[in-house]
C-alpha cells in the first residue's frame, strides 16, 4: 500500500527534517507519483531497521549507510538466487 | 519465559553498561535484517530485546528483581522487520541492489539475462562491449592514423590507427561501448581492422613486398631506378646484370615494428621487353652467338 508523505510521518514517526536528511543520504528513496512522494509499508520498515541500527546497536551514521548499502546487496543477491533456482527447477 | 540475564548472558549485578552492552553484541548478531535468511534469528532477536528491554529500564529492573512483574510482560509487539518487505516486494524494489555481483553477469548468460529483465530498475552493470568493423587503407596502417567510424545508430567515433597496425587486429576503446545500468560503467568498444590492398605493395610482417619493372638495358648494364616506398620515393641502384626475379631490399623502408625500427622493403626486380618490336634489338639477338649457348630451362627436366 502506498501513503503520501505526512501520513508516512506519522506512521513512521519520523520528524520531516529528519525525513529530508535520510532521503539525502539514500538511506530512504521515496517512490514518485505524479510530482508527489509516496512511500510504501517497506519504507516504514526501512525507518524502523535504521532507527535500530542507530538507537539500539549504536551504529553511527557513516556505519548506518555501509549496512543498508550491503543490505540491498544482500536482498539483490537473495533475489536472483531464488530465480536462478527457480529456473533450475523449471529445466530439471 | 527466560531469565532476562540468562538471555543476555550478563550476572545479576551487571551494570547497565555491561548490559547495554551484552545487548549490542547479541542484536547485531541477531537483528533479522542483518540475517535475512535466518528464521530463527527473528525469535532469538525478539527475546534478547525483551529482555533488554526490561534490564534496560532501572524501574522495571527493580521490580523484576523485587519478583514483582516476571519477564513476560516486558515484551514488545513488533510485527514486521524490513526483510519482510525486501523479499515480498515486486521484483525491481528501489532499494534492492546487484552491484554485489554485476561482475558475474559480464561472463554469465544465465545471470545477464536476469539482470536484463531488471535493467529499467536500480541495477549497477557494466555496459556490454560493442564490436565495430573499420577498413583502412593499406598507407594508413603503415603510417598511423586518425579515422572517423561512422556508428550504425548515429554518432561517430574517433579511432587513432597506430602505425604498423595488423590485418584483423581489434583495437579496444575504453568506456565507448553501451552505457552502463543505473551507476555501472559503460562498456568497451572493440573496432577491427581490415587492410585494404594497395596496387603496389604487399606486406608479410613488417616487410613491404613490391615488384619493380626494369628495362633490358638497366638489367644488363645497370643503373639508378626510381622506387616507391610507402614514405615516398627512393633512388636504388640496379647492378650491372639483375635478372627477372633478383630481390634488392631497402633497409629502413618497411612498416614500423614493435621494438621501434622498421622493416625493410624488398623490391623484385622484373625486366621489360620494350613494348613494340624494335628492329635493333631483333638484330642484335639474331647475331647473338653466345645468347643461343644459353639454355634457361636445362633443368627443368621431368
Amino acid at each position: 500500500m502506498m501513503i503520501n508523505k505526512r501520513e508516512f510521518l506519522v506512521r513512521a514517526q519520523l520528524e520531516d527534517k529528519t525525513l529530508e536528511a535520510w532521503i539525502q543520504e539514500e538511506w530512504l528513496i521515496p517512490a514518485d507519483l505524479a510530482g508527489e512522494m509516496t512511500f510504501s509499508d517497506a519504507d516504514v520498515a526501512r525507518v524502523q531497521l535504521i532507527r535500530d541500527l542507530k538507537n539500539d546497536l549504536g551504529i553511527n551514521d557513516q556505519g548506518v549507510g555501509v549496512i543498508l548499502n550491503l543490505v540491498d546487496q544482500v536482498h539483490g543477491l537473495r533475489r536472483v538466487l531464488t530465480e536462478l533456482l527457480q529456473s533450475v527447477h523449471n529445466r530439471a | 519465559m527466560k531469565d532476562p540475564y540468562e538471555t543476555l548472558g550478563v550476572e545479576r549485578s551487571a551494570s547497565p553498561d555491561v548490559i547495554q552492552k551484552a545487548y549490542r553484541r547479541l542484536a547485531k548478531k541477531l537483528h533479522p535484517d542483518l540475517n535475512p535468511g535466518n528464521k530463527e534469528s527473528e525469535e532469538r532477536f525478539k527475546e534478547v530485546s525483551a529482555a533488554y528491554d526490561l534490564l534496560s529500564d532501572a524501574d522495571k529492573r527493580a521490580r523484576y528483581d523485587r519478583g514483582e512483574i516476571d519477564a513476560s510482560g516486558a515484551e514488545k509487539p513488533r510485527q514486521h522487520f524490513y526483510r519482510d518487505f525486501a523479499s515480498e516486494a515486486p521484483a525491481g524494489h528501489a532499494y534492492e541492489n546487484y552491484s554485489g555481483f554485476a561482475d558475474f553477469a559480464d561472463s554469465d548468460d544465465i545471470l545477464s539475462e536476469l539482470l536484463r529483465r531488471r535493467s529499467n530498475v536500480h541495477v549497477r552493470a557494466r555496459g556490454s562491449d560493442v564490436r565495430y568493423e573499420l577498413p583502412i587503407e593499406f598507407l594508413d596502417a603503415v603510417a598511423g592514423a586518425v579515422k572517423r567510424l561512422t556508428l550504425p545508430e548515429g554518432g561517430t567515433l574517433d579511432v587513432t590507427i597506430p602505425a604498423g597496425i595488423q590485418n584483423g587486429q581489434v583495437l579496444r576503446l575504453r568506456g565507448k561501448g553501451r552505457p552502463g545500468l543505473g551507476e555501472g560503467e559503460p562498456g568497451d568498444a572493440l573496432v577491427e581492422i581490415s587492410i585494404n590492398p594497395h596496387s603496389l605493395f604487399t606486406r608479410e610482417g613488417n616487410d613491404i613486398h613490391m615488384d619493380l619493372p626494369i628495362t633490358l638495358s638497366e638489367a644488363v648494364l645497370g643503373g639508378r631506378v626510381n622506387v616507391p616506398t610507402p614514405t615516398g620515393s627512393v633512388t636504388m641502384t640496379v647492378p650491372k646484370g639483375s635478372n627477372t626475379g633478383t630481390v634488392l631490399r631497402l633497409r629502413g623502408k618497411g612498416v614500423l615494428r614493435r621494438d621501434g625500427g622498421h622493416g625493410d622493403e624488398l623490391v623484385k626486380l622484373k625486366v621489360m621487353l620494350p613494348e613494340q618490336p624494335d628492329a635493333d634489338l631483333e638484330a642484335f639477338v639474331a647475331g647473338w652467338q653466345s645468347g643461343k649457348a644459353y639454355d634457361p630451362r636445362r633443368d627443368m627436366q621431368p
